[in-house]
This record gives C-alpha cells, sequence and structure tokens, in this order.
C-alpha cells in the first residue's frame, strides 16, 4: 500500500509566504505589531482554535468532519470548572474535561462507523445534544470562582511563553509525530485517501475513524479546559462557531475536505495566519463589519495562494 | 412498528394537552412566554422570577426559548396563539423583526406584555428598563472618576442588537457632554468574555498608556477587560465599568477588581411583567409602560447586591 503523497514544505510554500506578505504588511502599517509582546499575545490567541484544528485535523484525513467542536469546547470547560473550584485542583478537572470531550467524540464515531451515519449530521447532532447538555450542567449560569492554580492554566506563563501556547506546542509535536512515524498515523491517511483499498489492505477502517473522532473530542476538551481557565469561569455558552474557525485553520493548511490530504505543520499554519488576520485588523482599529469581509477574502486568498503553487 | 409510533405520538400529544383546571375548579390562567435566550444569565434570573411569581399567583406559564432567533421567536408567539393562551409575554429578540410577534398577538385578542426590550410595534403594555439609563450611569461613573478628562474605550454587544444600540446611546450622551472625555477606541467584542480578552490584549497594543478606562457593554466584556489588564499589570492604570452586575461582577467590584457596574433588576422586571399581565386578565388598572431604575454598583454599595 503506496503511502498517499501530501505536499510538504513545497505545498506549505504557498501559506508561508502568504504569512510572510501580511506580516510585512502589517508591520509596515502598524509598529505595534512586530513586538515581542504583541507576538506573545498572537500566538496566546491562537492556541484555543490550534488544540482544536490540530484535533479536527486528524478527522478530517479520513473524510469526515466534526461540527460539534464549539459544544464540546462549552461541555468540557463546564465540567472542569465544576472541580476547578476546589481548591488546588488542576489534574482532576483537567483530565475530566478531556475525559467529556472524548467520551462526545466517542459517541460521535460510533454513530458515524456502526451506524452508518453521515459525519456531519452525527457531529451535528452532537453539537446540539452537547450545548443543551452543558446549558442543564450549568443551569444556564457560568460556573465561577475556579481556583487560582487552574486558572494558571490559561493566564500564566513560564520562562515569558505562555502556558495555552505550551499546550498548543505539545498538542502539534505529539500530533505531527504520531501521524508520520506511527503506523497508526498512516493508516489514517490511507482511510481518507481510499476507504475500500484500506479495508481490502486490512486496516481495522471502523478502528481507525473511532479513534480520530475520540481523540478529536479528547483535544476538543482539552480546549475547553484552556478556555475555562482563560476566561476563569466554565461558560455554557462559549465556543459559539469555533469548530467552523478550526475547520478554516485546517482546511488553510492544506486539509482536504474529502480525506486524505493535510498535516499538522500546515494546520498551525493556518491557525496561525487566521490569528495574524485578528491581530492585525483589531490593531489597525479596522471596524468589525469591514473585518468580517477582510477575514473572508484573506482566507480564500491564502488558500488560492497555496493551491496554485501546487500546480 | 410504525403503528405503534403512531399511537405513542398521538398519545403523547393528547397527554400534553393537560387539564387547565387550577385546584378549586377555576379555569387557571395561560400565559404563553417567549424568552430571548435562556443561555443569558440575565435572562435566566428573569425566567426565574417569572416563575416565582407565576407560582404566587396560580398562573400557568408556558415558556419557550426563542435562542437569539426574532423568526422562532414569531413562530413561538403564533403557536402560543393558536393553542389560545390567554396572555402573553414577550421578551424580544429584536426591536424590528419581533414587532410582528406584538401584532398577532393583539390582532388575535391576546394582551401581550413586552419585557425588558421594546418592539417598534406598541404592545399592550412594557416592564423594563431604560437600557441608555444604564450606559449613562457607567459613563458618567468614569467621567467622575476621570475629572472629566481622560481616553476611554468602548466594548460593544452584537452590532444591531437593541440593547448594544440603547447602550451606545447613553454612552454618547454622556460624552457629548464632556469635552474632556475622548472615545480612542471602539469595536465589538459581541457580549463575550473571550472576544474580549483578546480585544483588551490589542487595544494595549495599539494605544497602551493611553487608555484611561474601559466601557464595556456588559459584564461578561468587562472581565475580559479586566483579565486582560491584570496579566498585563495595567489593571491599577485603568478604570473599567460594566453593566447587568452579574454574580461573577459583584464578586470582582467586592475584590476591587471592577470598578464599577449597573444593576438591572431582573427579578422586578420578570415579577412586573407576570403581575401587569395577571392585572389584565382581571381587567384591573394596570401600568402600560413600567420602567424599573437601573442602580450603580461600586464597591461603597455592592454588599446590598451580593447574596
Amino acid at each position: 500500500m503506496a503511502f498517499p503523497s501530501s505536499p510538504r514544505w513545497t505545498g506549505q510554500a504557498g501559506l508561508i509566504l502568504a504569512l510572510v506578505a501580511l506580516g510585512g504588511a502589517l508591520s509596515l502599517a502598524t509598529p505595534n505589531f512586530l513586538t515581542v509582546p504583541n507576538l506573545i499575545n498572537l500566538v496566546r490567541q491562537i492556541s484555543i482554535n490550534g488544540i482544536l484544528a490540530v484535533g479536527v485535523t486528524l478527522v478530517l484525513l479520513t473524510g469526515g468532519v466534526d461540527l460539534s467542536l464549539g459544544s464540546l469546547v462549552a461541555l468540557s470547560g463546564v465540567a472542569a470548572a465544576h472541580l476547578a473550584q476546589a481548591p488546588g485542583a488542576v489534574a482532576f478537572p483537567a483530565l475530566l474535561g478531556m475525559a467529556t470531550g472524548a467520551a462526545c467524540g466517542a459517541l460521535s464515531g460510533l454513530v458515524v462507523t456502526r451506524g452508518g451515519v453521515a459525519p456531519f449530521v452525527v457531529t451535528l447532532g452532537m453539537m446540539t445534544v452537547a450545548r443543551g447538555l452543558a446549558l442543564v450542567l450549568s443551569g444556564g449560569r457560568p460556573v465561577s470562582n475556579l481556583n487560582p492554580q487552574f486558572t494558571r492554566l490559561g493566564g500564566g506563563d513560564v520562562a515569558g511563553i505562555p502556558l495555552p501556547v505550551l499546550v498548543l506546542a505539545a498538542v502539534a509535536v505529539i500530533a505531527h509525530v504520531f501521524l508520520r512515524h506511527l503506523r497508526f498515523g498512516r493508516y489514517i491517511y490511507a482511510v481518507g485517501g481510499n476507504e475500500k483499498a484500506a479495508r481490502a489492505s486490512g486496516v481495522d477502517v471502523h478502528g481507525v475513524k473511532l479513534f480520530a473522532y475520540t481523540l478529536c473530542g479528547a483535544l476538543a476538551g482539552l480546549a475547553g479546559v484552556v478556555l475555562a481557565a482563560r476566561i476563569t469561569t466554565g461558560q455554557p455558552n462559549a465556543g459559539v462557531g469555533y469548530e467552523l474557525d478550526a475547520i478554516a485553520a485546517a482546511v488553510i493548511g492544506g486539509a482536504s475536505l474529502a480525506g486524505g490530504a493535510g498535516g499538522i505543520g500546515g494546520t498551525v499554519l493556518g491557525a496561525l495566519l487566521m490569528g495574524v488576520i485578528n491581530n492585525g485588523l483589531d490593531l489597525l482599529n479596522v471596524s468589525s463589519y469591514y473585518q468580517q469581509i477582510v477575514k473572508g477574502l484573506i482566507i480564500v486568498g491564502a488558500v488560492w495562494l497555496d493551491r496554485g503553487k501546487e500546480k | 412498528m410504525k403503528k405503534s409510533c403512531a399511537a405513542l405520538a398521538v398519545a403523547l400529544v393528547l397527554a400534553s394537552c393537560g387539564s387547565r383546571t387550577a385546584p378549586g375548579g377555576a379555569k387557571q390562567m395561560v400565559i404563553g412566554v417567549s424568552l430571548l435566550n435562556l443561555s443569558s444569565e440575565f435572562i435566566v434570573m428573569l425566567n426565574r422570577a417569572m416563575e416565582d411569581k407565576a407560582r404566587q399567583l396560580g398562573v400557568r406559564l408556558i415558556v419557550n426559548d426563542a435562542q437569539r432567533s426574532a423568526e422562532r421567536q414569531v413562530q413561538q408567539v403564533e403557536s402560543f396563539i393558536a393553542q389560545r393562551v390567554d396572555a402573553i409575554i414577550l421578551n424580544p429578540c429584536e426591536v424590528e423583526a419581533s414587532s410582528p410577534a406584538v401584532d398577532k398577538a393583539l390582532a388575535a385578542g391576546i394582551p401581550i406584555v413586552n419585557v425588558n426590550s421594546e418592539t417598534r410595534s406598541t404592545p399592550t403594555a412594557f416592564v423594563g428598563s431604560r437600557d441608555e439609563e444604564s450606559a449613562r450611569l457607567a459613563m458618567d461613573y468614569i467621567a467622575r472618576r476621570l475629572n472629566g478628562r481622560g481616553n476611554v474605550v468602548m466594548m460593544h454587544g452584537f452590532m444591531g442588537q437593541a440593547a448594544q444600540l440603547k447602550r451606545d446611546q447613553g454612552a454618547r450622551e454622556v460624552l457629548a457632554k464632556y469635552p474632556g472625555l475622548k472615545l480612542l477606541a471602539e469595536q465589538t467584542a459581541e457580549w463575550d468574555r473571550a472576544k474580549a480578552i483578546a480585544l483588551m490584549e490589542n487595544w494595549l497594543q495599539s494605544h497602551g498608556a493611553a487608555i484611561h478606562a474601559v466601557f464595556a457593554q456588559n459584564d461578561e466584556m468587562a472581565m475580559g477587560a479586566v483579565l486582560a489588564l491584570e496579566q498585563a499589570r495595567r489593571k491599577d492604570k485603568v478604570i473599567v465599568a460594566g453593566v447587568d452586575a452579574i454574580a461573577d461582577a459583584l464578586r470582582a467590584v467586592r475584590d476591587g477588581r471592577l470598578d464599577a457596574t449597573v444593576f438591572q433588576d431582573a427579578a422586578g422586571q420578570g415579577a412586573g411583567a407576570v403581575e401587569t399581565a395577571v392585572k389584565i386578565l382581571k381587567k384591573e388598572p394596570y401600568e402600560k409602560q413600567l420602567y424599573l431604575p437601573f442602580q450603580l454598583v461600586t464597591r461603597e454599595n455592592v454588599s446590598q447586591y451580593l447574596k
């Protein structure tokens, strides 16, 4: 079974070019962009979307999609927040948050594989169910009074690097190594590239997909934990629309919605590009109406440039 | 399988058309309530107050959540009309788009009471507060603290929503009164704490020490601004004021992290709406427009509001 080709640095070159060009333009337009504090803010601001994007990349690679990410962020955040009200609790809330996300992801994965229902539909259902659960668990009100050790996860730093950024870095590195250097990682590409051929070669297609959804859910849970720590509250209506930003980051980074193509490096670059746009437009004090338009145009432009280079 | 499903469905429908007779044999009043969005803490408090008052008065409420969609709200009101409820309480999503709901109720002869927000169409009665007042109180506080001179940044809610428009209006009235106050920047953070953190961080990069005060149109965004300022170790130099007096904000005011918030009497509005509806149905005299005042909450008086 040939390892399906995915454009690596050649494909990424277009994206890197777009990033450099955008960064360059911004640093000329405002002196506040290319400063250490701003760049630190920037990477901190993309951390949560970055973690979600890494997770959804795995699902996209198998040819699926996960629309429930935003709701999982809220649900995990609320769950973790309840435990984080106890003084000193950090590990338990974080683990509970990830477990909540993983459980929902596994459920979605089961219905997709065993039930044969389209991922779009399944995860759309999970999106509303998880949101409802978050509201039920919290009674519609934010869960507050979280202990400072827990909130440090969202607001603290190590040697000047914000903790959420370290979490994203760890997640990205582990995911990258997993996809590129472990056999199971190759199976994920195989299932997305040609499911029938993969099954014929003896790959446990259902198992691979289930794993992808579960891991994606766990990462959504982690993102929810980090967000709850950052805003110091578990909010039932957090994360609305986060799944679209995550998918956008992955797609900009080269992931195909049909499956089989994409990678963690590209995803992180995609998340970075989106972060630069948001940060830059805020620094330039562009009205939020125009921000929407500009964001959409730059995203399409970046992908166009990237795909153009491949041909 | 299909037949038993159909039978089950029919049974459920019949069961839900419950008896409307209150204990004692008198016909119980039924009020249909369509709420803006039950995932907002303020609306949750509003709902709770309505249900408490309804229980007290022996009235039955059917509560629907419009989930921020004016279209869904109109559908819910149409459904109430079809169910022949005695009265409707409407917590409008939007000034224009929720107006058809009011029109339809009035056309069907069902009294309708607007609570908290307005619609362009005039309902039978209105119970709420004047949102402009909340912004005026907060901005006045900022103006006094800055002695009438300084740079302010404003965080907006969802652009176009009634609350955002009114609070914007109130804030600008105060800014016009104090020529020494300058609006340095304004942007929407969509009522969201996380977006407000990022916005404040970016503003600190663009304007840094030039920012003297932040007016956030709701407490969630104010808390976001506070978090970003604390992280940048600039909170002691910047005044932050919000609106709503949610639990988090009250605690923050008590702890000296948030400078001021504005208390909106959710309980008063909710109870008032139900009371007014019942008065209308009993043909008793009622106030066509009941305005409950906002109250500025600072460290001096925050203990009154903390439960």
